[in-house]
């Protein structure tokens, strides 16, 4: 009976795993192909004599500049704040917790609308640095704090042992340990503001994206916008090889495998207080202004306004289910995309699955709105019958957003001991069958988590759907669009309300699911 | 070094007592292991000493200056100067072999390397291994790497929590003979937790039993298993036959016979100890001409150990009650063989428990019919 069961290899990437990470690869990088494609048949002339060298310089300046400064606070923030939740008796820490990720959930739109309300101070630069900083600093915030969870407590606690008070123990072992996560999640932000538009936009600050959507709205010319992307996708590329070249082999597993116990969290004593006034602050200027703003909107607004507001009512039923429908959709296409290839990056390492695996964060390189195009264009080429079809709008989210969910993947499924899968495949289960049967169910909160996060994304996205969404459908961001440029904030505030609360929900599920394994009697 | 003293250490988690009234002390330049089953507090104890547990009661000094004081004094682990081990060696994975043996040394120490080399020295580890990355060394390495760490900073004390779990049976050998040489050139005040009896006992210059969060005994190896204080104690430090017996001026009567007892003074029903390796066979003949009044045995089957074989025996009277005895393994009655049994050296005898408390061997087994022996290994 046993014999007659070949043995296949378990620690060489299997060739049906490698075939559909290629496959997922090719889907993810069509927008960037046919981006490079388009910019490279001539219209690079034209792009490059719509902006002339010494407002490039500038723009240019601008994005390094506004990434120079926000990625580096970003991580400042989320380490801090991940290092008193996991390491110090911080009261209130699950609050704390919610309100460390909730920023990530909010739709950037919103955000946006809501500082360049207050005033001039959080507009232009300093703006546009702190509102990407504020926004994305829970990215950092989750991996670092599933990076300080899984570190083994012993290393603190020998390190004490050796003379070392708290603060040396955190620079000379916890923070070298954090090194991959933190430069994960700073790359992640980095790209982020390097794409980001609708923003910038609000807040009034020129960059070299805002300058893509301006061209394009100006000419309608695809292959302009193309070209100018094509310094995105470069400086995309140049990143993703330094940030490797960064980490170099500092892909720290744990050396040793001792008894897990809870750590010993660091009394703050008098330190409490301020302490708690700066995540107070964190929150207030993360979370605070779109909620307060959004409040005010509900409760300031003139009669005229109240009355606009109660007249879009009846659109806000059809936008939420579009938008649910829309985020659950692209959620799950999505999470099919970055299953194989997390798991090849996790399970299978090597230059090959390297290159699939950061392959995949390629399409952060195009703005939302070229990749929108480049879609469409293939569409209308060669599958005209998807072109104006929902489906396409969907393919995009998906394709814009897999690189959150191979990160929030990846934190789960590197916690899984191998063992658990070869102890399947010994009891003779096939590749296929141990992963439904062993992994699939270990990693469900990682799972749910990359769902939540693709999904919260889908329901914040703006561009795409502006471009892709069939012309007898609105969402939830449309609408709240349509108005708030308007300056019709009381109508935008119901679909802006609705868009809060879901996104705390998904903050909600986040929180206790981001880099987790289950556990008995867990879900 | 300095010595450490522990008194009335007490720690309860959610209502439950992990460590009570508990007392130790080890002194400057000696070793003593801390044996006790999983649960019995000795991780905890080994927390509270370094800093990173308050105890509810009690107070830890080393060398004569107080650290911890329930509710009044709490030094910082930082500033204990106690070095610690911690299972499995827990090497800093981002740092080299050299970087994580001079981490608590101050910078210039660190950067002229000369006690880096020299307790990696100490350790049985040359010089070249200073710069290798942590996680390609083996178990062992690893285990002698953390000691070295742990000893560079000069600490007072050193604690070392379970070193050589989870290592094979040779490399455990190798790896607790360096780490005991390390120990004894250092001068080093020591203390190491384990549940291994065979660790404690061949390592510890003192052995402290620790039972359910208490001290149970605290002795020279040899006296730990040669006088336990308790029938518990006995079988947990070593193998135990125990058997029900009448004590009378220095001799007890069980089903072995009148015996000599190690541990004169108690009078009527009491508890006798004797050692598997204290029990000597002698082919029983066939015949009824053996040693008037010695007791009589069946072989009912052999472990194999290598170095010695136990054979457990089933006694003639009471019918059904067995023993182990151990033995060197040259000749061995075959199993379903009759044996006469001797007992050598005196006997340790405990006042006999309730009669609740079932006897952990002496017990009734079913009788192997003699066609059917169970076979030794």
């Amino acid at each position: 009976m046993w014999a007659s069961r070949p043995r296949r290899a378990l620690r060489g990437a299997p060739l049906g795993l490698l075939a559909v990470c290629v496959l997922v690869a090719i889907v993810v990088l069509a927008p960037v192909g046919v981006t490079i494609e388009q910019a490279l048949q001539g219209g690079t002339s034209a792009a490059l004599r719509s902006i002339d060298a010494s407002s490039a310089r500038t723009l240019l300046l601008h994005s390094v500049l506004v990434a120079a400064v926000a990625s580096p606070l970003a991580g400042l923030l989320g380490v801090t704040a991940a290092w008193f939740i996991e390491r110090s008796d911080l009261p209130g820490r699950r609050l704390w917790t919610l309100l460390a990720v909730a920023p990530l959930t909010m739709p950037l739109f919103v955000t946006s609308y809501a500082w360049a309300s207050i005033g001039t101070l959080t507009q232009g630069f300093l703006g546009a640095a702190g509102i990407i900083a504020f926004s994305y600093y829970p990215i950092v915030f989750l991996l670092v704090a599933g990076a300080l969870r899984g570190m083994d407590p012993a290393l603190e606690e020998t390190a004490r042992s050796l003379g070392l008070n708290a603060r040396r123990t955190f620079f000379r072992v916890i923070l070298p340990q954090l090194r991959p996560a933190l430069l994960g999640g700073v790359l992640l932000v980095v790209l982020d503001t390097l794409v980001e538009f609708d923003a910038f936009v609000a807040l009034k600050y020129q960059t070299f994206t805002v300058h893509i959507y301006a061209q394009y709205e100006l000419s309608f010319s695809a292959s302009g916008a193309a070209a100018l992307s094509l310094f995105s996708i470069v400086l995309c590329v140049a990143l993703l090889f330094g940030e490797s070249w960064l980490r170099g082999g500092a892909n720290y597993t744990r050396v040793s495998h001792g008894v897990r116990r809870p750590v010993t969290r660091h009394r703050l004593g008098m330190a409490r207080l301020p302490v708690l006034a700066g995540f107070l602050a964190g929150a207030g200027i993360s979370v605070g202004i779109p909620v307060g703003t959004l409040v005010y909107w509900l409760t300031q607004s003139s009669r005229a306004g109240l009355e606009g507001a109660s007249a879009n009512i009846r659109y806000l039923g059809t936008a939420t289910l579009t938008s649910a429908a829309l985020g659950i959709a692209g959620a799950l296409l999505a999470l099919a995309f970055a299953l194989p290839i997390s798991l090849l990056a996790v399970r299978h390492r090597g230059p090959l699955a390297t290159v699939l695996e950061r392959s995949t964060y390629l399409s952060f390189a195009l703005p939302d709105l070229v990749a929108a195009i480049s879609l469409a264009y293939v569409a209308s080429h060669y599958a005209p019958r998807l072109y104006e079809s929902v489906v396409l709008l969907v393919l995009a989210e998906a394709i814009l957003f897999v690189p959150f969910a191979v990160v929030a993947l990846r934190a789960t499924l590197g916690q899984i001991e191998p063992a658990l899968e070869d102890s399947a495949r010994s009891l003779g289960l096939g590749p296929v069958r141990a992963f439904a049967r062993v992994t699939a169910p270990l990693a469900r909160p990682g799972m749910a988590a990359a769902g939540v996060l693709v999904f919260a994304f889908v329901l914040g996205d703006l561009g795409t759907a502006q471009v892709l969404l069939p012309p007898n459908l609105y969402t939830l961001g449309t609408e709240f669009e349509a108005n708030a440029s308007t300056v019709a904030f009381a109508a935008a505030a119901p679909f802006a309300a609705v868009l809060v609360a879901l996104s705390m929900l998904a903050a909600g599920v986040l929180m206790n699911r981001f880099g987790r394994v289950r556990t008995m009697g867990g879900g | 070094m300095a010595d450490l003293v522990c008194e009335g250490i007490g720690k309860s988690y959610r209502g439950r007592g992990v460590l009570r009234d508990l007392d130790l002390e080890v002194p400057t330049g000696t070793l003593t292991a801390i044996l006790g089953s999983s649960g019995s507090g000795k991780t905890t104890l080994l927390r509270v000493i370094i800093g990173f547990v308050e105890a509810d009661a009690g107070s830890v000094s080393v060398g004569g200056e107080t650290v911890a004081e329930a509710g009044r004094v709490h030094v910082a682990p930082d500033k204990r100067a106690i070095g610690y081990v911690a299972q499995e060696g827990a090497l800093f994975p981002h740092l080299s072999v050299g970087e994580n043996v001079g981490f608590g040394l101050a910078r210039g120490e660190r950067r002229q390397g000369a006690r880096i080399v020299q307790t990696l020295e100490l350790v049985g580890l040359d010089a070249s291994y200073a710069g290798r990355p942590a996680h390609e060394l083996s178990g062992g390495e690893q285990r002698r790497v953390a000691l070295a760490r742990a000893l560079a900073p000069h600490p007072r004390i050193v604690l070392l929590d379970e070193p050589f779990s989870g290592l094979d049976a040779a490399l455990r050998a190798d790896t607790r003979e360096a780490v005991l040489h390390a120990l004894r050139e250092e001068q080093a005040t020591a203390v190491l937790v384990t549940h291994d009896q065979a660790e404690a006992l061949s390592m510890g210059r003192e052995v402290a039993v620790l039972r359910d969060g208490r001290l149970a005994q605290r002795a020279a190896p040899s006296a730990l298993y040669r006088t336990p204080a308790d029938a518990d104690v006995a079988s947990f430090v070593g193998e135990a036959n125990l058997a029900p017996g009448e004590a009378a001026a220095g001799h007890v009567e069980c089903a072995l016979g009148r015996l000599g007892v190690a541990n004169p003074g108690l009078e009527g029903p009491v508890e006798v100890l004797i050692r598997p390796e204290q029990i000597h066979m002698t082919p029983a003949n066939g015949s009824a001409a053996g040693a008037v009044g010695a007791a009589r045995a069946r072989v009912i089957e052999h472990v194999y150990y290598g170095a010695s074989t136990v054979v457990r025996l089933s006694l003639e009277r009471p019918p059904g009650a067995s023993l182990k005895a151990r033995v060197s393994g040259q000749e061995l009655p075959a199993p379903g063989e009759a044996v006469e049994l001797a007992v050598l050296g005196p006997v340790v005898v405990f006042p006999a428990r309730a009669a609740s408390a079932a006897h952990p061997s002496f017990g009734t087994e079913p009788d192997p019919s003699s066609d059917d022996p169970r076979g030794g290994t």
